[in-house]
Order: structure tokens, then C-alpha cells, then sequence
């Protein structure tokens, strides 16, 4: 099982979440968060007050994938989530060890 | 003693079988109010039962213990899987020491029998003490009621030790009882319409009722207290029968004591004509609102008993507080008919009801000055509003009577009070649809109308914002032209969601169509409220959806917006709509995105305002609507007069306007100068029409200064012949041409003169009052001013955000002209105490140089400091 977290731009979530739904992903966990990587902020001046933009809105999703799910989400998430714009985001993946289905204890893949 | 115990076993099996009987005849009609007696008197006569054994087992007689029912099984109100409260009475310490093994043998029997037991032991000294801590246990102990054991100590408790110290403790209990309501009722929102209400802790839900009753035995030898008339009784006594079988019926489909009335339970209960008595089977959204009826009975109840008396004298700090409040407010309104007192509206004269407009004048009163009507006055409207036999005067609302009550700072004070009475939707009856609607989402917690109405609660909050969400938006609130029409639209906006229709937002706007057309809105008033029904979800979806730092998505988002007054109107509908949704919906992200897109938009509108110009020819839509109002007019002249105007002009003036302009226009052949003065809400506006010329704007704005007129908003627009046409709205600050209808003539008079060059300017600028002038800032405004080549293709963009003072545009507009700045836009507006003036400059015709911007610069910081 991997963990998968995806930072992506919000303007693109609603994209990602279909596109993921179609190929029969449903589960995940979403979170407005901000930060930023090469793409820097911006300043906006309204009526004499600036607005410095340093950290940027995104969206984190998170998930843990069978293993041979993991590329088909990858590939959805990159073809979806791609403007080809700094700023687009990044993919982590981290190994699992377990998961726990608290509902019922059944563990491993058949938890997910 | 004698005889053997009861088995355990016979004694489980009765009680199963009893519960099971009780459970089918509630299933089969039976009352709540019998099934929860039926209940009671299962659980009394196990408990008497094993009391009983218990005592045999323990060879022991009841002297020295009393079994005592509290709180809702005191009353004989006993859910099917509620606790059962039960205090053991002790004579003193050492018979509790005694009774200790008794006891435990009793609660292991009553838990095995299905009793929730929830005990409390105390002897009757310590009964005698308040527990400060405990509020909630004397509570339930007012609810007192004899089980079993030693009678005469119950008797000394219940008629010689309770009595007097439960008078003493009355304004703690009242204090307490106050304090846990409030927080109770805080935890829900302060309101009954929850999308799946808890029927037991909500607002509206059996615990009103509880903290009502208990209020009342509180408060029971008050001579003053105003009781409740026979049919009030009536109606809480229904409405406590109908969310009782609700409670009933909750606990047996959970077969826990859940009080979540879920939607799959709504169905369920709506399917079964749970309450009803008879009649047809009613939907779910149906029965909720019948459910919504009851609660809002139960919960306004409770509200009129906490409204009867402070709970503890004020303190010195809320005294002085509350004498502050006072004198700052202006003075209480004396009609006669109802008054300010004591902080809250109260009708004076009951009669005086039947006029619907002193009715209406009571809402705009709260409205104006966020003053709320008391609990008394609603009563007295609500009983004129629920007899229909009464005599009813001037019942339909003028349109300017509702503007007032939607324009004022505070219109939730007046709005919800009048949906509460029923005198909203007999008003606006498009807003019946969506009376305690019930539409299922996973994201609403609350029915569409109470949503609609907190939308426009979070906007009065603005005026002080409650957390750091809503600080950026506050300046748009305060500073927001015509609220009336965005309150008005957000009143109507989910109003599509009541009737059947695909899309809620055309059925939104079909309510607005019947709404315009019998209150009279004008086509322009219709059209800004259309719009921004039309596009409540634009916003919202832009900013989740789109790029919104991407200039070209600003960009379009502009264009379908249109201008910076209904950006600003947009922007302030969809903070209030999504933090209306739940209380968590407006995340301090989704907050930032919002302000990040206006932000950008509103500069983006600034940036672009000499960019975009008019072509006559092209506006065919406009040029129909002003040949209609401008009688007479050739469509060629009106053409010419619009040619070159900036597109703002006529995005923010509608056709009628046009058309003044244009007759004014019209006159320039005969004179070189026309205006026209006319009141508004906080002032005055002035237009002037003339062919442009140096220093024409510093001109109007010294002699502006020079009456004492404090400029808040202006725009100078000039349109391809070279005719300029200025617009200045301002206060004044001396109210000079309010007070003295005659210096109007002598003002416009001396206007003309001026700029006629008749007379000269400065001796008039030499003899204003220079009072307001040296009067202290109350915020210090640090000056800015910042250049831009780039926004306008032969422009100058010049910025300056300044602190505001009488006679600054004047100062600001000499300097310009000094150095031979050609003014071809301005926009001129205030926030506060700071001024925001934008302008459009030409030098010769063409953009400001390097060398003239610095110089420009170093002129400003100067003149303004």
C-alpha cells in the first residue's frame, strides 16, 4: 500500500475529484492549505493597503492505494491537475505498512 | 418480613412484556403523553418492587432512606430509553453508611430490569446547602417527587427544608438556569432550523419546554410576571405532545436515547403522520414544517420566561455599559404608538397595531438603530397578525417603506422578527416557498429561510466583525451604496429552492419577477436585484473553480460583472452565502480566495476604466431605453453625447439618469453650464455638464470646500466632443442647504458664478470655516501615491489614498492643474476617514513623462503632507 499526498491548485480540484471518481477512486481526504514551492507570491495594493500573497492557496489530497492503484491515480492526477504552470503542484508517495478499518478491524488492502 | 423475593427472571419478563405493550399501543395512536406515563408507572412499580425485595434481603425497614424521582421522571415524562433519575435521601450520615450495601444491591437489580439508572445520594442536611456547582442538580430536585421509603423524610424535606432555601437560592437558580439556556442554545446556532434538529437539546426541542417550566416555578410568587393566555397554553401544550411522540418515536427506531431527527427519520416519521392527528399523509418537507411550528412555539416559550427578569442585579460594569449605550443611540422615537425602553421597542398603544404602518415604522425603527423589539411587543403583533377578524389598515408595504428596512444598518433585527411573526411573508409571499424548508444537502445545516436570514446577519456583523474573516470585508459593508438591493436579493435568492423547478436559481428569479412588479421596484432596481440572484453562485464558483490569479480570468470575471458597485454587491452576497451554509463553511482560506478575487477585480476595473470607451452606435439596447424616457430626442444626438464616454458611465447610470443628462446636454447651446442639485439619503449630489477646460474639476471642488461640502464620492467623466459631465455627491457638513432651503439657489448661483468667472474663488476659500479643518483625525491615513503607464494606452493612472479633509480635492485638483495635468477620468470615493482618488492624467495630450511624475509627486506630498 502507498500513501499518497498531491498538492495541486484549487482551480483544479473539482477536475481531479471527477476525473478520480471515473476511474473508480473514491475515497480521499481533502484540505485547503497553504503554502508555496518555486512559485512565489504576489502583492496586490487595494485602496492604499498591500496585500502580499506569500503563502498560495492549494488543495491537499490525500489517500492510500492498493499498489496496483497507484499509478492509474498518479496518471489521473497528472493528466487532470497538469496547466503546465509553475504552480501546478507535486505528488508525494510514501510505502504503508497497515491499515486499520476501525469499524470492523479487518487490516491491510481489504481496509482501504 | 416475610415472603420470599421476586425472582430476578419473572421480574425481567414483566418488564419486557410491559415495555412491549407500551411500545405497541404508542405504535397503534397511542398519546405521547400516555405512552411517557405508561412508562413512568412501569418504572415506579419495578422500582417499588425491588425496593421491596431489596428491604426483605437487607432485613431491613425503610426508616432513614426515601427514594425520590427528579426531573423529567419527576414529572412523569419518562422516554423510552431516557436515565432514570433517582436520589436516595438520607437522615444523616449514618444511616447512608447503613443503606450503602441496599443500594448497590437495588441499582445492580433496576440495571438488569433495563433501567438507566442515574442516582444521587444526600442526606437531608446536605440538602439544605446550594451547590454552586450544581446548578443542575437543584434544578432536578424542583422536580421532586415520593417513590418509596420513609415518607415523613421525604415530607421534611419537600415542606420545611426545600421551601426556604429554595426562595433564597431563586436568583441563583434563575442565574444558572439563564446561563446553561444560553450556552445550550449557542451550541445550535440560537435557532430551531436545523436541518436534522435534536429534538431533546435544540432550540425547540423538550429541554425549552423543561427550562420553561422550570423558570416559571422560579419565578412562581412574582406579582409582575405576565402569564400566559389560555390558547398560548393550549398551543405549547400540543406542541410539547407532538415533539414528544417524535422523541418516542426516535428512541424506539434507535433503540437508543438518540435524539437526532436524521432525514432517513423525517421520512419515516412523516410516512407514519407521526403527531397528526389525522388528515392526509403529508411529505417529509411537509411534516418538518409542522414540526418547525411546534418547536418555534416551545422555543418562544422559553424566551418570554427568560425575557420576565434579570436574572441578578447588574453589575456596576454592565449598569455603566448599558447607560453608555444609551446616551450614544440617538434618541428613543416617541410616536406615541410604541417606544424605546429599557433597550427594546414596546408598543404603547395596542390599537394602534391595526395601522400596518405603525407596524412598519416599529421594523424600521429596528432596523435604524438595531434596537429589538421585546418579546411583549412581538406578542401583541402576533396576535393582531393571528386574528384575522381584526381590522386591518394599510396593509400593503410601500417600496420605500421596505427600502428603509432593508437599508438600514441592522436589517436582520427587523427581518427576523418578521418572518417569525408571519408578517415577512405576507409581505413577500415568494418567501413562503421557502418557510422552514427542509431541502437535504450535505453541506446546509440550517432550512433555506433561516439560511436566508443569517446571510444577512453575518452582513450586519461586518459593522463590527466578529472573528478575522469578515475584517476585509467590513469596509465594503459599511461603505456599500443601495444595501437595500443586495439585502433585498438575498431575501430572494434561494427562494427558487420552494418551488419545482430544475434549476433554483430560475425559479429564484421568477420569485424576484412577481416581487418587482407588485412592490414597484424600478426597471433598474429590478435589474441590479436580477443579476445578482442570477449570479449568487458566480462568485463562489470562480474562486473554487478558476485560476484566480490568472489576470485574463480576472479579466473575464470583470466583464461579467460589470462595475465596482456590483462587485462590491457580489462580493459581500457571497461572503454572507457561504458563511451562512454552516459555521464552518467560510474557512479563513475560502475567506482570503474571496478578497483575493475582489481585490483583483476592483483594480482590475480601475486599471481598465479609460481603456474601455464608449460607441454609441453599438449600445442599441441603451439608446432604445433613453429614446423612451427622452422624449422627442434624435437617436444621432444622443449618440454624439454618449460618444467616448468612459463605459463606467453607463454601467453605473441608468437610462433615466441618461436622459437627464442628455436634456442637460441639450441646453449647453443656450448656456455653457448646466447642474442640477439633488438630495439624497446622506447628502446631496451634483451634476454639472460643460465643455471641458483647465482646472474646471479643482474649480467645482474649491467652491464645493468653499460651502463647507465635504466630497465622498465623484466621477469625472468627458465624453469625445470634449463635453465634460461631473458628478459629486457630498455631505454637508453644516447643513447649510438642509436647514436653509433658499442658500440651495444662492449656492448653485455662486457655482456658476465662478466658473463663469463672474466672481473669483479664493475670497470664498478664504472664509470658510476652517473648524473641521483642524479638527484631530480620529485614524492617521499614511499617504500614498502611485503611477501607472501601463493601465491606459494615452493615460496616466495616478492613485492616491490620503487622509480626508474638507477642501482636499480642491488642494489635490489646484496642484494638477499648476502643472498643467489634464484630469480625463476621475473616480473620487472615501472609506472612513480615507479618501481613494483615482485619475486618468494627460500632459499636452499625451502620458505624464518621468520627469513630470516625480515633480507631480513631490507637488502632492506637499500639498497633502
Amino acid at each position: 500500500m502507498m500513501k499518497l499526498e498531491a498538492i495541486i491548485q484549487p482551480s483544479r480540484f473539482e477536475s481531479v475529484k471527477d476525473a478520480l471518481r471515473e476511474a473508480g477512486i473514491e475515497g480521499m481526504t481533502v484540505t485547503e492549505v497553504r503554502g508555496h514551492g518555486r512559485q512565489k507570491g504576489h502583492t496586490e495594493v487595494y485602496r492604499g493597503r498591500e496585500y502580499t500573497v506569500d503563502l498560495l492557496p492549494k488543495i491537499k489530497l490525500e489517500m492510500v492505494l492498493s499498489d496496483k492503484a497507484v499509478n492509474l491515480v498518479v496518471d489521473t492526477i497528472l493528466k487532470t491537475a497538469k496547466t503546465g504552470k509553475i504552480g501546478d503542484g507535486k505528488i508525494f508517495l510514501t510505502r504503508v505498512d497497515d491499515a486499520i478499518r476501525i469499524r470492523n478491524e479487518e487490516r491491510g488492502e481489504s481496509a482501504l | 418480613m416475610a415472603g420470599p423475593a421476586t425472582p430476578l427472571s419473572v421480574l425481567v419478563a414483566q418488564c419486557e412484556d410491559e415495555r412491549a405493550r407500551i411500545r405497541k399501543n404508542f405504535e397503534h395512536g397511542s398519546s405521547a403523553k400516555a405512552t411517557l406515563l405508561a412508562l413512568c408507572e412501569l418504572a415506579d412499580r419495578s422500582l417499588q418492587q425491588v425496593f421491596k425485595d431489596a428491604l426483605k434481603l437487607h432485613d431491613s425497614s425503610t426508616e432513614g432512606l426515601g427514594l425520590l424521582a427528579l426531573g423529567g421522571y419527576g414529572r412523569r415524562m419518562l422516554f423510552p430509553f431516557s436515565d432514570l433519575d433517582i436520589l436516595f435521601l438520607f437522615a444523616n450520615d449514618k444511616s447512608e453508611e447503613e443503606f450503602r450495601p441496599l443500594i448497590s444491591e437495588f441499582s445492580r437489580t433496576m440495571w438488569d430490569l433495563g433501567f438507566r439508572v442515574s442516582s444521587a445520594g444526600r442526606t437531608i442536611d446536605e440538602c439544605k446547602r446550594i451547590e454552586e456547582d450544581n446548578a443542575e442538580f437543584h434544578l432536578a430536585l424542583l422536580d421532586r417527587r415520593f417513590l418509596d421509603g420513609d415518607a415523613a423524610l421525604f415530607e421534611k424535606l419537600d415542606q420545611k427544608i426545600l421551601p426556604p432555601s429554595e426562595r433564597q437560592a431563586r436568583p441563583f437558580l434563575f442565574a444558572q438556569l439563564h446561563r446553561l439556556t444560553k450556552e445550550r442554545l449557542g451550541r445550535y446556532g440560537d435557532t430551531i432550523f436545523h436541518l436534522e434538529p435534536n429534538v431533546k437539546e435544540a432550540p425547540g426541542g423538550l429541554r425549552d419546554y423543561q427550562a420553561a417550566y422550570w423558570l416559571r416555578q422560579i419565578m412562581g410568587d412574582r406579582k409582575d410576571l405576565r402569564g400566559s393566555s389560555a390558547a398560548e397554553e393550549q398551543l405549547a401544550a400540543d406542541a410539547v405532545e407532538f415533539v414528544s411522540s417524535i422523541r418516542c418515536f426516535l428512541h424506539y427506531s434507535n433503540a437508543r436515547n438518540d435524539n437526532a431527527l436524521t432525514y432517513e427519520l423525517q421520512a419515516g416519521a412523516a410516512e407514519k403522520s407521526l403527531g397528526m392527528r389525522g388528515g392526509a399523509q403529508r411529505s417529509a418537507a411537509e411534516w418538518m414544517r409542522i414540526y418547525f411550528r411546534h418547536a418555534r412555539t416551545l422555543n418562544r416559550q422559553l424566551l418570554r420566561y427568560m425575557d420576565q427578569k434579570m436574572a441578578v442585579p447588574a453589575s456596576l460594569r454592565e449598569r455603566f455599559f448599558s447607560a453608555a449605550r444609551s446616551v450614544t443611540k440617538t434618541a428613543p422615537p416617541m410616536t406615541g404608538d410604541f417606544a424605546v425602553r429599557g433597550g427594546q421597542i414596546e408598543v404603547l398603544n395596542q390599537q394602534a397595531l391595526s395601522d400596518r404602518t405603525v407596524m412598519y415604522s416599529m421594523f424600521v425603527e429596528a432596523a435604524r438603530t438595531g434596537t429589538p423589539l421585546s418579546r411583549e411587543a412581538e406578542r401583541s403583533i402576533s396576535y393582531v397578525m393571528t386574528h384575522s377578524e381584526l381590522p386591518v389598515l394599510n396593509q400593503a408595504i410601500q417600496w420605500e417603506t421596505l427600502k428603509e428596512i432593508l437599508a438600514g444598518d441592522f436589517p436582520g433585527v427587523a427581518l427576523r422578527p418578521m418572518h417569525r411573526l408571519g408578517l415577512l411573508m405576507e409581505i413577500l409571499p415568494e418567501f413562503r416557498a421557502i418557510d422552514s424548508l427542509v431541502v437535504r444537502d450535505f453541506y446546509h445545516r440550517y432550512t433555506v429561510d433561516e439560511h436566508s436570514l443569517r446571510t444577512i446577519e453575518h452582513l450586519q456583523e461586518l459593522a463590527d466583525p466578529p472573528d478575522e474573516r469578515g475584517v476585509s470585508f467590513a469596509p465594503l459593508w459599511k461603505t456599500l451604496n443601495r444595501r437595500d438591493l443586495l439585502i433585498f436579493s438575498l431575501l430572494l435568492h434561494d427562494t427558487g429552492k420552494g418551488v419545482p423547478t430544475d434549476n433554483h436559481v430560475q425559479g429564484s428569479l421568477e420569485s424576484l419577477d412577481t416581487a418587482a412588479r407588485r412592490l414597484g421596484l424600478s426597471a433598474e432596481e429590478e435589474a441590479e436585484v436580477h443579476f445578482l440572484i442570477e449570479q449568487h453562485l458566480a462568485m463562489s464558483a470562480t474562486v473554487q473553480r478558476r485560476d484566480i490569479f490568472d489576470p485574463s480570468i480576472v479579466s473575464g470575471f470583470a466583464e461579467s460583472v460589470g462595475t465596482l458597485e456590483r462587485l462590491q454587491r457580489l462580493t459581500l452576497l457571497t461572503y454572507a452565502d457561504i458563511h451562512a451554509v454552516n459555521p464552518e463553511a467560510l474557512t479563513p482560506w475560502k475567506a482570503e480566495m474571496l478578497w483575493q478575487l475582489f481585490v483583483a477585480t476592483s483594480n482590475h476595473f480601475s486599471r481598465t476604466l479609460d481603456r474601455n470607451r464608449l460607441h454609441a452606435s453599438d449600445e442599441k439596447s441603451m439608446l432604445e431605453q433613453v429614446l423612451a424616457v427622452a422624449k422627442n430626442a434624435k437617436q444621432s444626438d444622443v449618440e454624439r453625447f454618449l460618444e467616448g464616454f468612459p463605459r463606467r458611465y453607463l454601467a453605473v447610470h441608468s437610462a433615466a439618469e441618461v436622459a437627464r443628462h442628455f436634456a442637460l446636454y441639450q441646453k449647453l447651446s443656450a448656456a455653457p453650464l448646466q447642474t442640477e442639485l439633488t438630495p439624497e439619503r446622506h447628502g446631496f449630489s451634483l451634476t454639472l455638464l460643460t465643455a471641458d477646460r483647465p482646472a474646471l474639476f479643482s474649480t467645482i471642488s474649491g467652491v464645493l470646500a468653499a460651502w463647507g461640502m465635504n466630497i465622498i464620492k465623484a466621477d469625472a467623466f468627458a465624453n469625445a466632443a470634449g463635453v465634460v459631465l461631473d458628478t459629486f455627491h457630498f455631505v454637508d457638513l453644516h447643513r447649510t442647504l438642509e436647514l436653509n432651503p433658499t442658500e440651495s439657489e444662492r449656492f448653485v448661483k455662486s457655482l456658476h458664478d465662478v466658473l463663469q468667472n463672474k466672481a473669483a474663488l479664493e475670497p470664498l476659500l478664504q472664509s470658510r470655516d476652517t473648524a473641521s479643518r483642524a479638527r484631530p483625525p480620529k485614524v492617521a491615513i499614511q499617504t500614498r501615491l502611485s503611477f501607472d503607464d501601463s493601465a491606459s494606452a494615452h493615460s496616466t493612472l495616478l492613485e492616491v489614498i490620503v487622509q480626508d479633509r474638507p477642501g482636499l480635492l480642491y488642494d489635490m485638483g489646484s496642484a494638477l492643474a499648476r502643472l498643467a495635468c489634464n484630469i480625463e477620468v476621475a473616480l473620487i470615493d472615501t472609506e472612513g476617514q480615507k479618501a481613494i482618488d483615482v485619475f486618468y492624467l494627460t500632459s499636452q495630450g499625451s502620458k505624464l513623462t518621468a520627469q513630470k511624475q516625480d515633480l507631480l509627486r513631490e507637488v502632492l506630498q506637499g500639498t497633502l503632507g
